[in-house]
Parts: structure tokens; sequence; C-alpha cells
């Protein structure tokens, strides 16, 4: 009897230890990003470095906030912020509007050729950006566009067909009868869509929209390829990248982290408030994909 | 009867006006641009350039994918003994550049090596090329494999039943939604070459290392630490495909099971990695076709120290303006990654369990 409490006893601290293990291996890197955004350039040389700012002489704990002061002082990095939501922004709006077009079409509508788009659509969300770069840049050079409206116009190429191929088997769960008794009522086909089914797609729009979002707000290749000519266009990844102190003269690795926690809060804040929505998203994307 | 047709015919009209603008910008973003890189690929066209672009073939294929093996002779002394050099000791061979071919094109070292006491080189076109296939190829595979390990742990750990299990499916989120050039920043601070860096700090206070470990500028081990950011920002996403899967393998098999008598080891091969196949082959397809075209990490990491496929054709776009180089480059990712992911599906059987 003792020793079958000893074993679940020993079982239960084996759980908790792997799950401690985990978390710290999930969140460590955020720990030491956030150590370090809270140190001076000479408590950043320190060797070795210290688990939490430290004062370089009395080794007593001193935090310092002005890697954070110094990037609201960096034009490149607020212009990247505003660049930024810009262009996730506008993407997001225009993959719901056109991919909820395209869905309710799909889900919804009889009409010749329907299985070839559906498969043409599921074969779009594996296909690779990277290919069609030198292409797509051909594209944009020759129609003149400017870098923001080209990288909004460049990621549907990730999130149209996924936006749509979500919210195809979103529709097409709806039931018939709510379309049918529309109809009776004297609804068009349009009407139906744009006052009764898109209602009943919200959580569906919120959770593709949010998965279009962060997908458009992390993007890098197309960004600085686009903005290789235009540095004022520059979305955060690519400001990030190009980060330069406006006090230190070395590798600004205080104002970097300090960029980069600012950065994860509003989408740590996105991801908690809205975590049963993305992972459902992330999941039907994935498994009924 | 009449009516009813023209209402589908109505139908019709109204899909099709719904499908033409998503059309209409795939067109404009992906098939347009497809077929032209497929063109440039077999032009010399350079970009930004007033230089007259030439059709030329398979020309760029050539050039990045030709390989040559060749011997190395010793190198012999007045006595027909070979040269041992005086300040290495080591045997003196011919040098690669001496032997690999230099017309048409020139071949260049990629990489020496010994068969049988004989000595060989492997000379490239563009050895650059062939090292960032290498390179991609052995980062997907590794990273991959890693990915699902780590992340079927940590789906199978937070499947079970504990308090907080909210909260950590929600944490698990995170490093997924993380800019991939931010963190690719917080990790290259803490590979720092000096103790100011967290990994050398570390190995030093166990006293593994000297703490001067250049993680990213020495060459072995410049993949690893790739692999490493890579794996910590998404192996939590495999957990949550895979703890997806786990949610729908029904509780009863479970206690079937337990009264048969099978233990948790039998358990899992038996029952959960079985009736997770549908899951997993999906949740693998999406990393491996993710990790062939890898872009943020290299670029940022590395720069020009060592590129990825993607890497290389970013390089040679922006950098050289080579465009039909770079196109053909694409060319071969896409070839790549069509590959990868028919013989994926054909492998598990995905298709089947899609329906």
């Amino acid at each position: 009897m003792q020793t079958k409490i000893a074993k679940i006893g020993l079982k239960k601290i084996g759980f908790w230890l792997l799950l401690a293990v985990i978390i710290i291996y999930l969140a460590f890197p955020f720990y030491w990003a956030v150590n370090s955004s809270l140190k001076t350039q000479a408590q950043l040389q320190m060797t070795p470095g210290t688990f939490v700012p430290r004062d370089p002489d009395t080794m007593e704990i001193s935090v310092f906030l002005g890697n954070y002061k110094a990037i609201f002082q960096n034009g490149e990095f607020l212009r990247g912020i505003v660049n930024s939501t810009i262009v996730a922004t506008a993407t997001t709006l225009l993959a719901l509007v056109t991919g909820s077009f395209a869905a309710f079409a799909l889900g919804k509508l009889r009409f010749r050729g329907r299985k070839p788009a559906l498969y043409m659509i599921l074969a779009m969300t594996m296909f690779p950006q990277v290919t069609v770069l030198t292409g797509l840049y051909a594209v944009i050079t020759t129609l003149g566009l400017d870098a923001i409206f080209s990288m909004i116009l460049a990621y549907m190429l990730f999130t149209l067909p996924f936006t749509t191929w979500v919210l195809t088997s979103f529709f097409k769960d709806l039931p018939k009868e709510i379309m049918e008794s529309a109809q009776v009522d004297g609804a068009t086909p349009f009407q139906t869509f744009r006052l009764i089914l898109l209602p009943l797609t919200a959580p569906a729009l919120v959770t593709t929209g949010l998965l279009a979002f962060i997908a458009a707000w992390n993007e890098y290749l197309f960004a600085l390829t686009f903005t290789s000519i235009d540095p004022e266009a520059r979305t955060i990844p690519v400001a990030i990248n190009y980060f330069t102190g406006v006090v230190a003269r070395q590798e600004p690795f205080g104002e970097t982290m300090a960029a980069a926690v600012f950065v994860t809060i509003p989408v740590v804040l996105l991801v908690l408030i809205f975590q049963k929505r993305i992972i459902a998203g992330l999941t039907s994307g994935a498994v009924k994909g | 009867m009449k009516k009813m047709s023209d209402l589908a015919k109505k139908e019709q009209k109204l899909a099709y006006k719904l499908l033409l603008p998503t059309l209409i910008i795939l067109i404009l973003i992906a098939f347009y641009p497809l077929g032209q890189v497929f063109y440039t690929s077999f032009t010399d066209k350079e970009f930004a350039s007033s230089n007259e672009t030439h059709f030329v073939g398979f020309d760029n294929y050539k050039k990045l994918l030709s390989l040559n093996i060749e011997e190395l002779e010793p190198i012999l002394n007045e006595n027909g003994e070979q040269k041992i050099d005086p300040e290495t000791n080591e045997p003196v061979y011919e040098r690669p550049i001496d032997v690999l071919p230099r017309e048409p094109v020139r071949y260049k070292e990629f990489k020496v090596f010994n068969i049988f006491g004989k000595r060989y080189v492997l000379g490239a076109t563009d050895p650059y090329f062939i090292s960032a296939l290498g390179n991609t190829l052995t980062f997907t595979i590794i990273s991959v494999f890693l990915e699902t390990v780590i992340g079927m742990i940590i789906a199978l750990v937070v499947n079970s039943n504990f308090k907080g299990r909210g909260a950590m499916r929600a944490v698990m989120l995170i490093p997924w939604a993380v800019i991939t050039v931010v963190s690719a920043r917080m990790w290259e601070w803490m590979l720092n070459s000096n103790r100011t860096g967290f990994f050398n700090i570390l190995l030093d206070k166990f006293n593994l290392a000297d703490g001067q470990i250049a993680f990213l500028s020495k060459d072995s081990l410049q993949l690893p630490s790739m692999i490493a950011v890579d794996v910590w920002k998404t192996a939590p996403f495999m957990a949550l495909l895979i703890l997806a899967g786990l949610q729908l393998i029904p509780e009863n098999l479970y206690e079937a099971a337990r009264i048969d008598g099978a233990g948790k080891v039998k358990q899992f091969f038996t029952i959960t990695l079985p009736l997770l196949k549908p899951s997993l082959a999906v949740a693998l397809i999406f990393r491996t076709l993710d990790a062939l075209r890898v872009f943020d990490v290299f670029q940022v990491l590395l720069s020009s120290k060592k590129y990825s496929l993607a890497s290389y054709n970013y390089f040679q776009l922006i950098k050289s303006r080579e465009m039909g180089m770079a196109s053909s480059i694409g060319v071969v990712i896409f070839v790549l990654i069509f590959v990868f992911a028919v013989s994926y599906i054909r492998l598990l059987g995905v298709d089947q369990n899609a329906n």
C-alpha cells in the first residue's frame, strides 16, 4: 500500500517537473529579452551576464528604462509600427471580404466548376511564396505600385486561400434551410449572404481575420524585398532587423530587446484573449485541410 | 420547371461573380508571376539593367546544379615520395583549383574528402547553391523531426488533466505568434559569442566550455543554432495540432485497454499513435513545406555567412540582381516542395483520411 502511494506521488512529481521544464523552455527566451531590455550598455557588457539587471559595482538590482525611452524616439521604429498596422489591417480586411465572397459561392451555391475551384484553393494554401518572389517583384515594378500597396497585395498569396478554405467549410456546415426560407421570403441569394449568413459566420470571420492579421504582421521576405528601394515603408520585422540605436554605437542589443518586448506585447494580449478561437482556427485549417 | 433552371442559372452567375475578385487577385499575384518565373529562369535577365536579355535555355540550371568529382594526385618530391608540408606536417596533394574543369564554366571547390586512402574534390559550378540546398534539407529533416518529438511530448503532458491546463494552452501559442525576426534577434543575443550571451554563461557555469563559443560564426554550429531557434518557435505549434488530434480519440478505448491490462507504453503505440496518424500527417506536411522555404532565421542570423534556398534566392535577386538565376532557384524550390508534398500525401495517405 505504502509503496503504491509512493509510486503515485513519484509519478506526480515527475509530471509537474516535466511541466515545469516545458514552461521554462517556452518562456525563458522572453524572460531573457525582458531582462536584457532593462539593462544599460554597461550592464549588458557584464561577464557573466546577470539573470536580473544588477549594478556592475555594487551588484544590487538596478533597473534601467532608457531603452524603452530610446525606442520611442526612434523614428524608424515608430514608422515601422504604423506601416505594419496599415499593412496587416488592410490585408486582413481585403482577405476577409474577397475570401468570404468566394467561400459563400464555394460553400453554398451550385455552379459548374465548383470542385476544381475548391481543389485550386486547397493547393494554393501550400503555395511556396518564395518561388514567385522574382515574378511578383517584376509585376510590381511594371505596375509601379508603392511598397505598402505591394505588400498588401502580395500578402493575399498566403491569407486569401487560407481564409477562403476555412470559411468555405464554415458556410458548408450552416443548415440549408436558412437559405431556403430566406429565398421563400423573397430575398436574393446575395441578400441572404449579406444579411443572414455573414452575421452567422462572425466567429469564423474573427478567427480567420486574427490568423491573417498575425501572418501579415510577421511576414518578412516580401517586406524586405519590396522595401529595399523604399526604406520609409519598412514594416516592424524589417525595421527590427535594421535596428541601429540612437544612443549606443555598438550593436544596440538593449534597445533591440526593448523593441522586441514591446512589439510582442500586443501579440501576447491578442493570443491570450482569443486563444480558443485561434486554436480552433488553426486546427480546423490544418485538420480539415 | 423553366423557372427552376432560371434560378439555377442566376445562382451560377452569382457564384462566378463572387469568385471573380479572388480569381483576379490570384492570377495577378500567383499564376502570372509563376509563369513569369518559369520563363525568366531560361533567360539571363538582370534586374534594373539596360543589358539585353537573351534566351539561354537550361544554362541557369546547369550553372546551379553541375557537380564534378576529380581525384587529387599526391605531389611527389625528388625521391618519388609524397611531399610533406613542413609547417603542418600534412601530406601535400594537388590543389583543387588546378584539377577542376574551367571550360565552359569554372567549377569551384565544394568539398575535399578521402576514400580508400585517395583524395578527391567535389567541385560545383555554384558551391553556394549546393550548400544552400544541403543546408535547407538538413535543416528541414532535423528540425521537423525534433519538433514532432518535442511537440508530441508537450501535447501528451498538456492533454492530461491538471489545474491550469487552459493557461498552458495559451502559453503554448505565444512562441508561434511572435514575429519570427523578433525571436531570431532574441536568440541572437542569447547566442552571443562571449559570456554576455546566455548559452555561453550556462556552458561556462558548468565548466563545459570556455564561454567564448561563437555559435553564429563557427561553421559547425550555425545549422544547429538555426534548428534550435526554429524548434523553439514551432514545437508548441506542432503540439497544438497534435493536441487537437489527441482530443478526437475516444476515452473509452483507453479504458478498454486498461481492463485488458495494457500498460501506458503499449497504449501509446497501439491506440494513440495509429489514431493520431491523420492529424500528425497534416501537421508534418505543413511543417515540412514551411521548413523547406525557411528564410527569416537564416537571413537575420547568418545573412550571407550561410544560405538557405530562400535566402540565396533573395540574395541573387537583390544583391546580385541576377533575375534569371534567382528565377531558376525559385523553380528549384517549387519543384522540391511539390515533390515533398506529393510524396508525403501518397506515403501517409492523407487524401483518404481527408474525405
